[in-house]
């Protein structure tokens, strides 16, 4: 194991390498530099042009600047953005990776958890009337033009109803002198909430190892989730910041129920396939004839085998979290690392730009390694050598 | 590695007792196209303590008669009509809640995919331990599961170690013989075999066939095989029925139907099979494919293929008849078919 993880471990630093510096190439492929929209206004004197590029390091030789890129990124330098100097590049990144992560992972989460349920209730209960609307729903979820889908969210619940926030991540008006920071307050929210989660996961464990009964499982496994949540909400109730907490999270449902929404549907279908293959198995035959309960059937037995599929697309689209958040932040003006990238893109800040894709491929690797390593939990027949 | 079933509960049995009872068993799958009659009318008794067979090619209904028996058979299946009773009580008019109770308990399971009998994620002895924990809940502690579990798998002459192991860290004959094992967890009157061997090697084949024989007899349980060899199974059983059809057309004590087939089917299955032991022979091969279920012959439904076939045979049903000794024949004219000795020495 310890073996597998260092051979893999080199492996990811060379891959890294060789992926950055194809996306820093890409870039640099583009027509144009920072300089045709700072200062590419024919009434701007050429000098000051020739100067920004000089004092930017553009008028070097490529390979120059490669080596020089390169050397200063493993050196912890991810160098200074050029559209919002002098903003060091991994602040401007730190500042938005927050809010992209807590709104990919919350929409992920959810929507694998719900998908995976509804999706195993499908085909376990096949034939029935509510399977085609399921059905239907989730191909629609899944195959509808998502920028559409957003805007016309938005238009029901933001507009129309008026339920929600339409764009962007808090309420400019309310925030107008306000004592707090967003992003802090931001932090102190996901920061709070990873700790409920770890004290849920911690219970769970535990009640799983002193339960005695199945009902009192159920029982404390009830008590755990409502006093968790319970106790996160009566946190932030009795929160002197409480009103701006509620507009940030007010502000977080609309983007967050979108994207699940969609992931949602990919994710009951592709459930609902696995598991039904699962349900021809013989081994579900023999689980029947054993006289196993039907619930124990459906989830010991088909479910488990079902989540495997399912866990390397969980896995994936982790690793799509930053490059994929282009179209939802765009639509929703979420300021995150989306939306970032797309800036940097236009106005040819490459070091913010290959610094948000080099996040982006760490992320990729980490998930894919990350993966690894879960099936061979999930299924005793995956070893690692 | 010591084989032993000392430590197992053993039962006394009374051979003239009946213990399952198949009574004019009528069995459909509704399909889009139609009703296919794939168990039509079937009869036969198991009596404790006895080993019946049931032959046939495959799509002949002997699989949809295991499953019947323990009410397995999928969504689209139907009872039409008929009686299985186990110690006198119908099987079918029990709710699903008491039936799913019965099953293991009363009736176990070697299947025909015996590879794939186990869920390849969990441990064999913790899919055994589910056994257990279903039919046994709270009467035994996790320490006397484990010894049950370990004298299970001295009766089929697995060290109690592999308990531990994933079903894929066994070999094709050991996974079996834990299948067999599981099959008798909780001490059921009657075992099922659905082809229980036809995955397997020969010799391993063989193993497993005397080791299940021993076991079901020393511990006084019924055992019903299912097979498509007819061969294999003439050597462990008592009884053997012959299916063609969804129809059970001969039945017998084995060594009647086995020396002298009086149903042409079963007579020109035995002719086209090798004999290893017996003397060589001339095999003749058995022409045609079993009927379409859908629409399944008029009157006998083996006429099509029969050398015999007269006029009646498509327009009357032959009745499964007693000829002596409690040999049963469905067949107008099994007083042609010729002994099956004679014919092979002639």
């Amino acid at each position: 194991m310890i073996r597998f993880l260092a051979r893999r471990l080199v492996q990811m630093a060379l891959l890294f390498v060789v992926f950055l510096s194809i996306v820093w190439l890409l870039l640099q492929a583009m027509p144009g530099d920072i300089s045709d929209t700072l200062v590419g206004n024919p009434d701007i004197p050429r000098e000051v042009r020739f100067e920004l590029r000089q004092r930017l390091g553009l008028d070097q030789p490529l390979h120059i600047q490669y080596i020089t890129y390169i050397t200063n990124f493993f050196r912890g330098e991810m160098g200074v953005s050029f559209s919002r100097y002098p903003a060091d590049v991994s602040t401007v990144i730190w500042q938005h990776l927050p809010r992209t992560i807590v709104l990919f992972l919350t929409a992920t989460v959810f929507a694998f958890w719900l998908g995976f349920k509804s999706g195993k209730l499908i085909a376990w209960g096949r034939g029935g009337r509510s399977e085609q609307a399921f059905i239907l729903g989730g191909v629609f979820l899944q195959t509808v033009f998502y920028p559409w889908f957003a805007i016309v969210m938005m238009w029901v619940f933001g507009f129309y109803l008026g339920w929600f926030p339409i764009s962007r991540f808090i309420d400019a008006r309310l925030w107008q002198g306000s004592p707090y920071d967003a992003n802090d307050l931001f932090e102190q929210m996901i920061l709070s909430t990873l700790l409920v989660t770890v004290v849920y996961v911690v219970g769970r464990v535990l009640i799983k190892r002193f339960a005695t009964t199945v009902t009192m499982e159920a029982r404390l496994r009830q008590a755990l989730v409502l006093v968790t949540v319970g106790g996160l909400i009566l946190f932030w109730y009795l929160h002197p910041a409480r009103t701006y907490v509620a507009d940030i999270a007010h502000h977080t449902v609309l983007p967050v129920v979108t994207l699940g929404l969609v992931t949602f549907g990919a994710t009951m279908l592709l459930t609902r396939s696995a598991m039904l293959e699962t349900l021809g198995e013989d081994y579900i035959l023999t689980a029947r004839a054993k006289g196993l309960p039907d619930r124990v059937i459906r989830d010991r037995h088909a479910a488990r085998n079902a989540m495997l599929p399912v866990t390397t697309s969980l896995v994936l689209s982790l690793a799509f979290v930053i490059g994929g958040g282009i179209v939802t932040e765009s639509v929703f003006s979420w300021p995150g690392t989306g939306q970032l990238l797309l800036q940097a893109v236009m106005v040819s800040d490459i070091p913010l730009a290959a610094g948000i894709l080099a996040v982006t491929g760490v992320l990729a690797l980490v998930g894919h390694l990350v993966a690894d390593v879960l099936y061979t939990v999930l299924d005793p027949r995956i070893r690692i050598t | 590695m010591t084989i032993s079933v000392e430590n197992l509960e053993t039962r006394q049995v009374d051979p003239t007792k009946p213990l399952l009872e198949v009574d004019r068993l009528v069995m459909h799958y509704k399909i889009k196209a139609g009703e296919v009659s794939a168990v039509e009318d079937v009869t036969f008794t198991v009596h404790q303590g006895e080993a019946v067979g049931l032959v046939g090619e495959s799509g002949c209904g002997k699989t949809s008669v295991a499953l019947s028996l323990m009410r397995l058979l999928p969504n689209n299946a139907e009872y039409v009509s008929g009686q299985i009773r186990l110690d006198g009580e119908d099987l079918l008019q029990l709710t699903d809640e008491e039936m799913r109770t019965r099953r293991w308990k009363d009736i176990a399971m070697v299947f025909q995919g015996a590879m794939n009998s186990w869920n390849p994620v969990y441990r064999v002895g913790d899919q055994i331990r589910e056994v257990l924990d279903t039919h046994f809940r709270g009467q035994m502690t996790y320490e006397q599961q484990r010894e049950h579990m370990e004298r299970l798998f001295a009766a089929v002459g697995l060290p109690g170690e592999m308990l531990d192991r994933y079903p894929h860290e066994f070999s094709g004959g050991m996974r079996q013989r834990a299948v067999i094992a599981m099959a008798l967890a909780c001490s059921p009157q009657l075992i099922i075999a659905d082809e229980p061997t036809t995955a397997l090697d020969v010799i391993v084949q063989d193993q497993i066939l005397k080791e299940l024989k021993r076991i079901q007899t020393e511990l006084g349980m019924s055992i019903i095989y299912i097979s498509h060899d007819i061969a294999v199974i003439a050597e462990v059983t008592d009884s053997l029925g012959v299916m063609y059809a969804g129809k059970l057309v001969e039945y017998g004590p084995t060594t009647e139907v086995f020396a002298r087939p009086k149903h042409p089917y079963a007579y020109l299955l035995l002719k086209s099979t090798p004999s290893i032991t017996g003397p060589r022979r001339q095999l003749a091969p058995l022409e045609g494919e079993p009927p379409d279920l859908l629409a399944p012959p008029t009157g006998c439904r083996f006429h099509p293929r029969c050398p015999f076939a007269t006029e009646r045979c498509a327009i009357e049903e032959p009745p499964l008849a007693d000829i002596g000794g409690g040999h049963r024949v469905a067949c107008w004219h099994w007083e042609q078919v010729p002994d099956l000795e004679e014919a092979l020495l002639r």
